[in-house]
């Protein structure tokens, strides 16, 4: 009687962890990115001053930057929408080819269609790394970025 | 008064004419490791890649940010930088080549071409030869070009752990899509 109790006992048990832990990979695998709007930035600055800080050192830099949620301020340069319907916003100083480059996440592109070339604004996004190049001008770029709007 | 204006129209015309590089620093490019096992697309996509094109001495250049792919699930974004291309080790892949037959292609006119683009692709610390071909038209003063690519993950030492590795495709198809202005220098 107390064996067949044990054994109830533990074929609750593994079912109970084997649902779980089903539960716990589905909700895992089905994770999608959160919304960048509703992250809190890790670092706020301005597109010059995150540009030269890459500019002086690369590496440490990155290890500082990537992955992390920023806030960028600056001039905007321009906003280019591709074939696709994309936006990028492009921040920095206008007599520079360098720049931060900030792909839009798509949900909130309709927050950047009115945006006009000389402004000022904030953006959101998640710093990928720094893109040196000589003949180009080096720029940051943040993905899954949106325009910050409590300024 | 009037010639200045004259002559100042007519240097700006012939120097977009002898533009002989073109640029764009929104080049898309997909990655695609969907095998037929798969249960959903495996794919990422770049919109921050930066192209450079000689058309004079067809020479040509691509790079991307790694980390700069975004992937509709997180968890196969993580796994992606983490695992296979380790991105914080390699933040960057590039490609350096030529197109072959640049000679046969008008960048002064509307036009369409197919041109073969042969050169190195540098991924995950690893460089190979990669030739491919690609189609041009050029249009406004522009250059759109696109092509497809299919190399080997073991070419470029990313290894699929054993769990997934039938979910995951050994060969990757990459697509790049480019709209290239006149690199004013």
């Amino acid at each position: 009687m107390k064996r067949k109790k044990i054994i109830r006992y533990v074929l609750l048990s593994l079912l109970l962890i084997g649902g779980t832990s089903a539960i716990y990979i589905y909700k895992e695998y089905n994770r999608t990115h959160k919304d960048t709007a509703r992250l809190k930035p890790v670092y706020s600055l301005t597109a010059t001053d995150l540009e030269k800080e890459f500019e002086g050192n690369e590496t440490a830099t990155t290890q500082k930057y990537a992955d992390k949620v920023l806030r960028v301020e600056g001039i905007v340069k321009e906003v280019v929408k591709d074939d696709k319907g994309f936006y990028t916003v492009v921040l920095g100083d206008t007599l520079s080819m360098s720049s931060v480059r900030c792909s839009i996440d798509s949900l909130h592109s309709k927050d950047v269609m009115e945006v006009k070339k000389g402004t000022t604004l904030a953006v959101k996004g998640i710093c990928s790394g720094f893109n040196a190049d000589e003949m180009l001008g080096s720029d940051v770029i943040l993905i899954r970025s949106v325009v910050d709007l409590k300024n | 008064m009037k010639n200045l204006f004259v002559m100042t129209i007519a240097l700006l015309v012939a120097m977009t004419g002898m533009s002989q590089k073109f640029y764009t620093k929104n080049g898309q490019i997909n990655f695609d490791a969907t095998s037929p096992a798969s249960p959903e697309k495996i794919e990422g996509i770049n919109r921050s890649a930066t192209c450079v094109v000689d058309t004079k001495s067809g020479n040509m250049q691509f790079a991307a940010l790694m980390k700069g792919f975004a992937f509709e699930r997180a968890l196969m974004e993580e796994h992606f930088n983490e695992n296979y291309v380790e991105s914080d080790k390699y933040p960057k892949a590039e490609f350096k080549g030529e197109i072959k037959n640049s000679d046969k292609v008008d960048f002064t006119k509307d036009g369409n071409y197919t041109v073969k683009i042969k050169g190195k692709l540098t991924m995950h610390g690893e460089s190979n030869d990669v030739e491919t071909e690609a189609k041009i038209s050029i249009q406004n003063g522009k250059i759109k070009a696109t092509a497809d690519l299919n190399v080997l993950l073991s070419d470029y030492k990313v290894s699929i752990p054993g769990l997934v590795a039938d979910k995951v495709s050994k060969t990757v198809k990459i697509s790049v899509s480019c709209l290239l202005e006149p690199l004013k220098s």
